[in-house]
């Protein structure tokens, strides 16, 4: 039978040590509701409203005008009234201000009557979509009303075509998101796609073919006839359910690296589950040797202090789900700028019992060892407070076993991907050892090291008194830092790299789809010198006869295979390119090569390395309906990672000058002046689009940063559980701290060397987590800029320096925090507490 | 009064327990002479040890006032009152109280550290070996048996060559044998280096040693007279 009275005397004995276990239990509750609530009502507002995501059942995507036969068998379906059918085309263009005499790039959505089939377009007005973009009117972003300073009523020039702004979009259901786009939303109607004189050979549109169907039990079935008409690979058909976005993509793969942030946190709050739990029951251990003493048995004991831990981690589960509800309510503002416009955010029932489930186990898992240590203690503790080592049996390695077994399968079923999980654990499992085995290192020279100063030489023994938790503290601390400071160090030196310092020579505008016949008059409006490169746009169909599958391609987090690639040709490498493999880019003349029926092609070693390409392989293009074979003859290096054009596939001009083509160019040139040029080539030519990179990178910089600061946010947690175990490790070693500063009292010490002990021995805790995370974190980010960005790698010594501070100041702060009533001590009434005792 | 001495006049403490009152001591007066042993003899609760904190600055009576050595102790503060402490009293516990994390010999040298003597070492090894416990110099207070804390005890207490040596039951965590070395040991180091000891005790056979004793009884002064001078 369970003494209730017992137990919550024992949890109000040890309440300091009760509440750091409520709060650890709160915090691993806290990021496995949060984030779990967040990426549920982001995935529920892009899976759930799936149809409005992509506006109909079914989506047919090509970049070429749709083919014949699928044209044919979408008109049957729509004549036999099984499907209702929208053309949508999309395309980058150049929107100018007759008034303002302002232009800028936009982004065109011609749309037929039907758009969107689910979902509502949102107008300022409050007017219907539908009812509002007639023939002759557009629908504009209010971003595009601000930058060309036009108004309601004004007219554009679109292309060919002078349309009125008749009303502003506030919601469209099918870009929930708009960071991704490189200018502001434009609505067109069919009716006027034609006057735009847009639509040119090698112009890059996307062409949509949305569909009702009017029996949903039917999409899939449909679906898969018209897959049947299309011409692969370049015409894509989806329903609804199995449809990929990149806005679904780029959520998907946001959400994968939080829960990786929310796993690192977990493990840390269980490290200090264990600590606390570890520290409330040494402060119950006289309390269980008089119990054994009198014939409590172990088991009765265990149940005792089980039902106690069951307690507190239902205070702290239900604390750790209050925070995450109100956590929701910063989210909106937390996520601000890329949080997509129709989500909800809210903590479903099942997040919460999720919660609560894996809420249960961590707290189990981590309580599991303390409470096993309990067994151990011995009736004579009475006597000679002492206790036996850990128990280092088979059910202390299990525990350590099943620990690091729940993570694994916790870590796969959230990143919902085996090798991803495995190499985060293992990398979890390296960071965590590294700091444990420097740590160790750290305070073994501490150890051993005798300051000659007292207070300092004080502090270093304090350090290791019984109960103190310093290496956990070490290790979770620096652990936390080093994850969070990495983030900043490589975000810090992307910025540097590609917007600080983005280097005078570098072009800062490019100019996309100048069809070859405007190249002159192009070069007329821009006035000065440019580089020109010409783009064939293709599809790779296989390496060494493989074809690429698509699907899987697109399930990789990075570039992918089966996207369209941009083909150029020339004969010389660029400015910042040089030879990887091979000895010249189209390799010697072989018999192969002579007679024509494969072309050499030059790979760029990123591509190379995405698709295991090698010198020697046969790749199989699709280029405008044409297969084109082509041997990897050299592969190519970058020599620096700029904001500067560059290209995957260099083919011989021979070979594909004749192909249906565009040209890009890139220029070098003021910001003032490139607002002229951009007037005038949206007045003479209108299909040419303009990017000004230099903005392009700022805005993408703004987004970095604001995710880098939304991971950063949730790894604070980390900091956070690093913080409690401080506090918890102070209130363990109380009445320990309390007797030294008793004693240096008596021995003839002042108020302020007992302080300093104290704030010196949180200073050395501080400054090696510190210099630890600074380490690690130089180690990491430097590999990661050098190996993985190919940047060059700026230590920011300044931001270490404020990193360092920052954390001695949170960790005394914390320290001395905890330890007031310790200082504030008198000697007389600890040595009269131990005559009595 | 002698300048190495003590006086503490009508001395009153008492503590509440709750809502209750105990008096601990009552209107206990004494002078003590520099270079004297005197014993604060006592049962168990009789108030030596409340005695012993008072007299040595680490408690403030609720009344009274106390001269040690020359200077007013009464009123001084906390931060005024270590460096009183670390110069000129020596402390010796039943308990020992040493300071765990410190080994035999830092434990003995702190008190010279704080007072910042350079000599502070070559006194604690002098003192180790004049205690017989040169080879247990590195060694932590949980690797000494009770007799080995108790000494390294004493000889923190002499570092400083106080002018007093304030003892509380210096013997009662130890058995006979040891308990008398350690006697003999305060005994001669006190003759040596002519520091006056007040020591409490409820031995007979300790207080036959003494130069004057004051016999407590529920925290007053057993003889009618309100002032011993010894």
């Amino acid at each position: 039978m369970l003494h209730f009275r017992f137990i919550f005397r024992q949890i109000n004995g040890s309440r300091n040590q009760a509440i750091i276990f409520i709060f650890c239990v709160a915090l691993s509750l806290l990021i496995l509701t949060s984030l779990g609530g967040f990426s549920s009502s982001v995935r529920r507002s892009m899976l759930q409203d799936a149809r409005q995501l992509h506006g109909a059942d079914i989506t047919v995507h090509s970049h070429y005008p749709f083919s014949e036969p699928l044209l044919k068998a979408i008109h049957d379906y729509e004549q036999q009234g099984i499907v209702q059918g929208a053309l949508v085309h999309k395309f980058y263009s150049m929107a100018r201000n007759s008034r303002t005499e302002k232009s800028i790039l936009s982004d065109l959505k011609v749309v037929e009557k039907g758009y969107p089939f689910y979902g509502r377009v949102t107008l300022l007005s409050g007017r219907e979509f539908s009812e509002v973009l007639k023939e002759g009117a557009i629908i504009v972003d209010q971003v595009l009303l601000d930058r060309l300073q036009a108004v309601i009523g004004d007219t554009l020039q679109i292309g060919s075509a002078l349309l009125t702004i008749v009303d502003v979009v506030t919601l469209e259901p099918d870009r929930p998101v708009s960071f991704f786009s490189f200018g502001p939303r434009i609505f067109i109607a069919a009716e006027d796609l034609e006057k735009l004189e847009l639509i040119k050979k090698g112009s890059r549109i996307q062409f949509s073919y949305l569909l009702q169907v009017h029996d949903s039990a039917l999409v899939d079935r449909l679906a898969e006839e018209l897959s049947a008409s299309t011409v692969k690979p370049q015409e894509n058909v989806k329903t609804f359910r199995n449809a990929d976005s990149r806005i679904k993509r780029f959520f998907e793969n946001f959400l994968f690296f939080l829960n990786l942030v929310g796993m690192f946190t977990l493990v840390l709050a269980g490290i200090g589950i264990q600590t606390s739990l570890y520290a409330m029951l040494r402060e119950s251990e006289y309390t269980i040797a008089v119990m054994k003493s009198v014939g409590a048995t172990n088991r009765f004991i265990v149940i005792h202090f089980l039902a106690m831990v069951m307690v507190l981690g239902t205070a702290g589960t239900f604390l750790g789900l209050i925070l995450s509800s109100l956590l929701q309510l910063y989210f909106p503002t937390l996520f601000a700028g890329i949080l997509p416009a129709n989500v909800t955010l809210a903590i479903s029932w099942n997040v919460v019992f999720e919660g609560l489930v894996l809420g249960t186990i961590v707290v189990g898992l981590f309580s599991f060892l303390p409470l096993q240590r309990i067994r151990n203690l011995k009736p004579s503790f009475i006597f000679r407070k002492e206790i036996g080592k850990a128990p280092r049996g088979i059910l202390s390695y299990s525990a350590v076993l099943l620990i690091v077994l729940f993570f694994v399968g916790l870590v796969i079923w959230q990143l919902e991907d085996v090798k991803i999980g495995l190499y985060f654990m293992l990398g979890l499992c390296a960071l965590i050892g590294m700091t444990a085995l420097i740590a160790q290192g750290l305070m073994f020279f501490m150890k051993k090291t005798t300051p000659r100063s007292l207070i300092l030489r004080q502090a270093f023994r304090g350090l290791f008194r019984p109960g103190n938790a310093t290496r956990a503290i070490i290790i979770t601390l620096s652990a936390a830092l080093a994850v969070i400071f990495s983030i900043y160090l490589i975000e810090q030196n992307l910025r540097a790299t590609f917007i600080e310092a983005y280097p005078p020579n570098l072009p800062n505008a490019y100019f996309l789809d100048i069809q070859s016949d405007q190249k002159k008059e192009f070069a007329d409006i821009l006035g000065i010198e440019a580089e020109y490169f010409p783009v064939v746009r293709a599809r790779l169909l296989s390496i060494n006869n493989k074809p690429v599958n698509r699907d899987q391609e697109r399930e990789k987090k990075g570039d992918n295979m089966a996207r369209e690639f941009n083909l150029t040709y020339r004969d010389v490498l660029l400015k910042d390119e040089q030879m990887a493999e091979g000895d010249t880019l189209f390799g010697h003349m072989n018999n192969e090569l002579a007679n024509k029926e494969v072309v050499p092609v030059s790979v760029l070693d990123t591509v190379a390395e995405i698709g295991d390409i090698n010198v020697g392989d046969l790749l199989v293009f699709k280029v405008q309906g044409l297969p084109l074979k082509a041997r990897v003859t050299s592969i190519r290096t970058r020599t620096e990672s700029k904001v500067r054009p560059f290209f995957y596939f260099v083919f011989q001009e021979e070979l594909l000058k004749d192909a249906p083509q565009t040209i890009f160019s890139s220029v070098r040139i003021d910001r003032a002046q490139l607002a002229v040029i951009q007037n005038r080539l949206a007045a003479t030519l209108p299909n040419v689009s303009v990017i000004d990179i230099a903005s392009t990178v700022e805005i993408l910089a703004g987004i970095m940063c604001k995710m880098s600061s939304i991971i950063q946010f949730f790894t604070s947690f980390s900091i956070v559980a690093g913080l409690l175990i401080v506090i918890s490790s102070i209130f363990a070693t109380r009445m320990t701290r309390i007797r030294e500063a008793v004693y240096f009292k008596i021995l003839g010490a002042n108020y302020s060397f007992v302080v300093k002990v104290f704030t010196y021995e949180n200073l050395i805790i501080a400054f090696s987590s510190a210099l630890l995370a600074g380490l690690i974190s130089h180690v990491g980010s430097w590999i990661v800029c050098r190996q993985v960005f190919s940047i060059a790698y700026q230590p920011l010594l300044s931001s270490t320096l404020v990193m360092i501070a920052g954390m001695l100041v949170i960790v005394v702060g914390v320290g001395l925090g905890a330890s007031v009533s310790i200082l504030q001590q008198k000697p007389i009434n600890y040595l009269r507490d131990e005559r009595q005792d | 009064m002698s300048i190495n001495g003590l006086e503490a006049v009508q001395l009153s403490k008492s503590y509440h327990v709750d809502s209750r009152q105990i008096v601990v001591l009552d209107n206990v007066s004494m002078t003590v002479q520099g270079g004297s042993f005197v014993v604060v003899e006592g049962k168990s609760g009789s108030g030596k040890s409340t005695l012993l904190s008072l007299l040595s600055g680490l408690d403030r009576p609720d009344a009274g006032t106390i001269n040690l050595v020359g200077t007013d102790i009464t009123d001084l503060s906390e931060d005024e009152l270590a460096p009183f402490r670390n110069r000129t009293i020596g402390y010796v516990f039943q308990s020992f109280h040493l300071v765990p994390s410190l080994t035999a010999f830092e434990n003995i040298t702190f008190p010279a550290e704080l007072n910042r003597d350079r000599q502070a070492a070559a006194k604690a090894k002098e003192l180790l070996r004049r205690v017989d416990l040169t080879k247990r110099m590195n060694n932590f207070p949980h690797q000494l048996s009770g007799g080995e804390k108790q000494r390294i005890a004493i000889c923190r207490a002499l570092i400083n060559s106080p002018q007093i040596i304030f003892a509380d039951e210096p013997t009662g965590n130890l058995d006979s044998v040891n308990g008398e070395i350690i006697m003999q040991l305060l005994l001669e180091l006190r003759r040596e280096l002519k520091t006056t000891l007040v020591l409490a005790t409820h031995s007979r056979e300790i207080s036959s040693k003494a130069d004057s004793v004051v016999r407590l009884v529920d925290g007053r002064i057993e003889n009618s007279s309100e002032k011993v001078n010894l």
